[in-house]
């Protein structure tokens, strides 16, 4: 299938990543130090920084502040509201409620005051929400009433969703991207400057060998780093690849093929290794922001989602999720597949015709 | 052994923007087989830009060359198996020491070769696990022509070997090459160091501008053109006969 000389110049291109001492060291720190920052966040939401000033000596007021202390929700802090305003602008609560002198039970609705910096806090609603919440049944404890109503959240995949779980496969279609497009990219560019390029192609080896080698190499290099992720990621953070393993390994091959291309195509437009790291910015950056690795492309504005969808990043990524979370086959087809198949056939296509094979030293 | 006709390379100009210039202007040459070759020149005659078409790593506008009774165009793949080339550059995959790259090269024409044979050829069987980086000038070169040879080569093209090495690593150079001719192996070699040329070569061609401005044995060439001595010798030496043609402004 692989002839010799394609198989001993993939040989030696591993060769040359495994005595990278450094590089070795990085691939594998990535991976540890995600896992890690999972590991340790995972345990339960932080608890909301809330401030309280007591205005009031009422009894109601005493027993509503014992309860709110008691809410897990939040880490209170009592004080005065001078103190507690500048602990707000600096950054140090979150919150500030103030009850206020007329808290008692003679008053018709006692009104509460919550202050806020806006600027340093995204999630007001979810914030106010969960006061809400935490006031009303405080006010069902003091009342001494039922709730009337339970909301049960169930999901209709009918197993536990987590952030994690989301975002495990775009992370992994994120790292394959760079790590292709460096390997293929930006070695060319290196191996072009310096007439090593040159060198080889003195010898009969044509283009599609030396292509072949270093797909060869790579896949097997990529394969191995989102191996050691996958394994911390399955043993340590209780991922599952509700699709099966080898169905995952099948996208990854593929879109290890698609950004190898990707990266052969940018490193054939890319002169220098100055202009080499602006070009794969320009082509990584926006992905990742559009792409749906963080948050679902579903929050993106209307506009933007149909070309966040047909990004090559987009469609690895939901591919991957498609397979780790919805537990569907390599094989089963649908849009994400087929967007899968149109990626390899462009960047392949790209690869080819305009890597400059005679201008082969700078 | 190797035979160009009319060959002719069009580069865009660097002082004239938008307008071509041709590096290689209908160049014409008969390299018999067994012999050593020199292509002479000033800097930017056309002389690595001639060699790079002979050895396929540069497309030919106009013109042939045939190796061997094959044609390069036709035939790419199968006159690079019978060609061996020494380039300018001499870089390496980073992390690789002489004997990998060695079976590197020798894999790369499907070959398994003994790579400590091969550097012991060239003097550098001690050298056999060091880093190309830690190579001195001349054996760097060295290195580089062991390279070249993995294939057993019938054609040698070597570009500018001695440049830059002290007469010790040039002298140890020069006896290599003369071995490798000895052995039967055709030899092109370009350079701008007359000594070197008058030394090895039986046959030169002097390049200008583009163009062969002459071509002869080095002992034709000095008697019919080292007229006007400018060195000290009495019979005039291979320097004469290139300033004489090629003139004495500078060419950076």
């Amino acid at each position: 299938m692989f002839s010799k000389p394609q198989l001993h110049l993939a040989s030696i291109f591993l060769k040359i990543f495994f005595r990278d001492r450094q590089s070795l060291f990085f691939s594998l720190l990535v991976p540890l130090i995600f896992t890690g920052v999972f590991l340790f966040s995972e345990n339960e939401p932080p608890k909301i920084k809330l401030g309280l000033v007591n205005q009031s000596s009422s009894a109601l007021a005493k027993d509503f502040v014992e309860m709110v202390n008691n809410e897990p929700l939040f880490e209170l802090t009592i004080g005065t509201e001078d103190s507690l305003k500048i602990e707000l602008i600096d950054g140090n609560q979150t919150a500030i409620l103030i009850v206020p002198q007329s808290f008692d039970y003679l008053a018709d609705v006692a009104k509460l005051r919550l202050m806020l910096d806006a600027s340093q806090v995204r999630q007001i609603g979810a914030i106010q929400d969960a006061l809400n919440t935490s006031l009303l049944s405080i006010e069902r404890e003091i009342r001494n009433i039922e709730p009337m109503f339970q909301l049960s959240l169930e999901d209709v995949k009918a197993r536990p969703q987590r952030y994690i779980d989301f975002l495990l496969p775009g992370i992994l279609a994120y790292m394959l991207m760079n790590l292709c497009i460096a390997g293929s990219g930006f070695n060319i560019v290196e191996y072009r400057r310096r007439g090593i390029l040159k060198r080889l192609f003195v010898t009969p080896i044509q283009p599609k060998d030396f292509i072949i080698s270093i797909v060869l190499a790579r896949m097997l290099i990529v394969l191995i780093q989102i191996s050691v992720i996958l394994a911390l990621a399955i043993n340590l953070l209780n991922i599952q690849v509700m699709g099966g393993l080898p169905s995952l390994y099948g996208m990854v091959i593929l879109g290890t093929f698609i950004f190898l291309c990707i990266g052969f195509f940018l490193g054939s437009l890319a002169k220098t290794q100055e202009s080499i790291r602006p070009i794969v910015a320009l082509v990584t950056f926006p992905q990742l922001i559009l792409s749906g690795i963080f948050f679902p492309i579903t929050s993106l504005p209307t506009i933007i989602q149909p070309i966040a969808n047909t990004l090559p990043l987009s469609v690895l990524a939901s591919g991957l999720r498609d397979i780790a979370n919805d537990g569907i086959s390599l094989f089963t087809i649908n849009g994400t597949l087929i967007g899968v198949l149109l990626w390899i056939f462009i960047s392949f296509l790209l690869a080819t015709q305009f890597f400059k094979w005679k201008k082969v030293a700078s | 052994m190797i035979k160009a006709t009319d060959l002719l390379k069009k580069y865009p100009d660097p002082s004239n923007l938008g307008c071509m210039f041709n590096a290689v202007d209908g160049i014409n040459l008969n390299i018999s087989e067994g012999i050593i070759f020199g292509l002479l020149g000033p800097n930017g005659a056309g002389k690595t830009t001639t060699l790079e078409m002979l050895e396929g790593l540069n497309d030919i506008d106009h013109g042939e060359v045939i190796i061997d009774q094959m044609n390069i165009k036709d035939h790419p793949y199968e006159i690079k198996k019978i060609i061996g080339v020494q380039l300018q550059s001499n870089e390496y995959f980073d992390r690789l020491n002489l004997k990998e790259l060695i079976t590197l090269f020798g894999s790369l024409y499907s070959k398994t070769i003994d790579a400590e044979l091969l550097l012991a050829k060239v003097k550098l069987d001690d050298k056999a696990n060091a880093l190309p980086d830690d190579l001195s000038g001349g054996q760097k070169q060295r290195f580089s022509i062991a390279c070249a040879l993995v294939n057993n080569p019938k054609v040698l093209f070597l570009d500018e070997p001695t440049t830059g090495l002290d007469p010790q690593a040039k002298r140890n150079l020069w006896d290599l090459v003369i071995d490798l001719n000895n052995e039967g192996m055709t030899i092109v070699i370009t350079t701008h160091n007359m000594e070197e040329a008058q030394y090895l070569c039986q046959e030169i061609a002097i390049m200008d501008k583009g163009k062969i401005i002459a071509q002869d044995s080095p002992e034709n060439l000095i008697s019919k053109f080292a007229n006007k001595l400018t060195t000290s010798s009495d019979s005039g030496t291979l320097e004469d006969v290139f300033l004489n043609l090629t003139g004495y402004e500078l060419r950076d």
